[in-house]
């Protein structure tokens, strides 16, 4: 990270219903480690609370994870609203129970990375570095 | 969907202003000036209220508690959550929102978490810059909640007009209370947790303990998750904050400026550490070929002038 002057921003979240957030901590506190700033806003969060968290705290990165199946729905609506709100420039990252089949759509619809179960946190670090936004 | 660029633009542009004095220099500068500026034309005068006590006290959930009291009673407030970042990996996990509700329609409510980064003290060197762009955008009530690490930490009642500190139930005895450092300068101490055992008997220890010295603090006893005693804290920090006139804005320049200084020794230090200078310097001091003062001025440029 030394081309950077500050740590990346990274918002963790979980939205809608799921109730698990295990793997979420897990990455948050990974995520640490590898030299990021990681929010992390808590479960059942609606969008608009992510947005205007993600908003709020000038983050380069938002990540959801999502185990509820909601992900064909939530997502591409979570990147809409950035956009909206003239966060276009943050990368909007996905974990968790997302089926092969659905990723073409995802990422059709502006998810830039999506990460199922077996993915390492050094992986995830790698790719948020190589992604996110320079300032 | 209600989150459209018009609605989050304000907050949008504080945030970014943030973002941007987060990196010291010439810009940064410029840009609290410019604030600074807008606030004196505005005629602003925000109350700055420092949160501080231990990890688990519940700062979060009582700065959230005021805040919504205060928001009720029609001011807009923000709430500036500062943790600790990694010395191992400079990275941070920043929780504090877990604890505070999200209103994301509201443009009277502004939540920050901010990471201390280079400062490795509890208050971030970028905290009262923070305060001055908040006070900027037009926040009249700003809580700054801190982890206080204990007796020495003091940063945070330079910078607050108002500084709250916050125990929990099994916090310390009578003796702990008469000990120097941040309960000599808390204008409050908070209680919090009064629906758990043991509050009582904490706030009872406290008070015999504070009552022995001169200037003692006020006492609130408070439960930030059942909403006891919220709205007479909140009325006790606006009767000690009243007095504080225009005062306020001098304090948090006064603030930035020595956070500014900090800054600046503290990479002066990571610096001479990262390179290697520091200990090389210390083990030629040891075998006595380089002096302490000689070893000050090469390190840091510091000169020390011999005692008059």
């Amino acid at each position: 990270m030394a081309e950077r002057s500050t740590p990346i921003r990274v918002l963790i979240a979980k939205p809608g219903l799921d109730g698990h957030d295990r793997g979420a901590k897990v990455l948050a506190r990974g995520l640490r480690d590898e030299g990021f700033e990681v929010i992390y806003t808590g479960l059942r969060r609606t969008l608009d609370a992510i947005v205007a968290a993600a908003i709020e705290e000038d983050v380069d990165v938002v990540g959801c994870s999502i185990l509820s199946g909601a992900h064909a729905t939530l997502l591409p609506k979570l990147v809409a609203s950035l956009r909206a709100s003239g966060a276009s420039d943050v990368l909007v990252v996905a974990g968790g129970i997302i089926p092969e089949a659905d990723r073409p759509e995802l990422e059709q619809a502006g998810i830039s990375g999506i990460f199922g179960p077996g993915t390492t946190i050094a992986e995830v670090a790698t790719f948020l570095r190589a992604n996110a936004r320079r300032r | 969907m209600p989150a459209d660029a018009k609605h989050l633009a304000a907050r949008r542009e504080l945030a970014q202003g943030i973002s941007a004095v987060e990196r010291p220099g010439p810009a940064a500068n410029q840009r609290i000036q410019e604030a600074l500026a807008a606030s004196a034309a505005d005629a602003r005068n925000a109350l700055v209220v420092g949160l501080t006590g231990s990890p688990g006290a519940g700062k979060s959930s009582l700065a959230a508690a005021l805040a919504d009291v205060a928001r009720a009673g029609g001011r807009r407030v923000a709430i500036l959550a500062i943790d600790p970042s990694s010395h191992e990996s400079g990275g941070a996990l920043l929780g504090d929102r877990v604890r505070i509700d999200e209103h994301p329609d509201d443009d009277g409510r502004f939540t920050r978490s901010i990471a201390t980064r280079g400062s490795g003290r509890s208050l971030a060197h970028v905290a009262a810059a923070a305060t001055i762009l908040v006070e900027a955008a037009g926040f009249d009530l700003i809580f700054v909640e801190t982890v206080g690490a204990g007796q020495a930490e003091i940063g945070i009642a330079r910078l607050a007009d108002v500084l709250l500190v916050v125990e929990g139930p099994e916090g310390g005895d009578e003796v702990q209370a008469m000990k120097a450092g941040i309960l000599e300068v808390a204008d409050i101490v908070a209680v919090n947790k009064s629906d758990r055992p043991g509050a009582q008997a904490a706030f009872d220890r406290l008070r015999s303990g504070l009552a022995l010295g001169a200037g003692a603090p006020e006492l609130a006893l408070v439960s930030a998750t059942a909403g006891a005693g919220i709205s007479e804290l909140l009325a006790t920090i606006d009767d000690l904050g009243a007095g504080r006139g225009v005062r306020g804005r001098a304090r948090r320049v006064e603030a930035h400026l020595v956070a500014a200084a900090e800054s600046h020794v503290d990479a002066q230090v990571r610096e001479a550490r990262a390179s290697g200078a520091l200990t090389t310097r210390a083990e030629q001091i040891v075998a006595g070929t380089q002096s302490l003062t000689g070893s000050l001025t090469a390190l840091f440029g510091i000169s020390e002038t011999p005692d008059a």
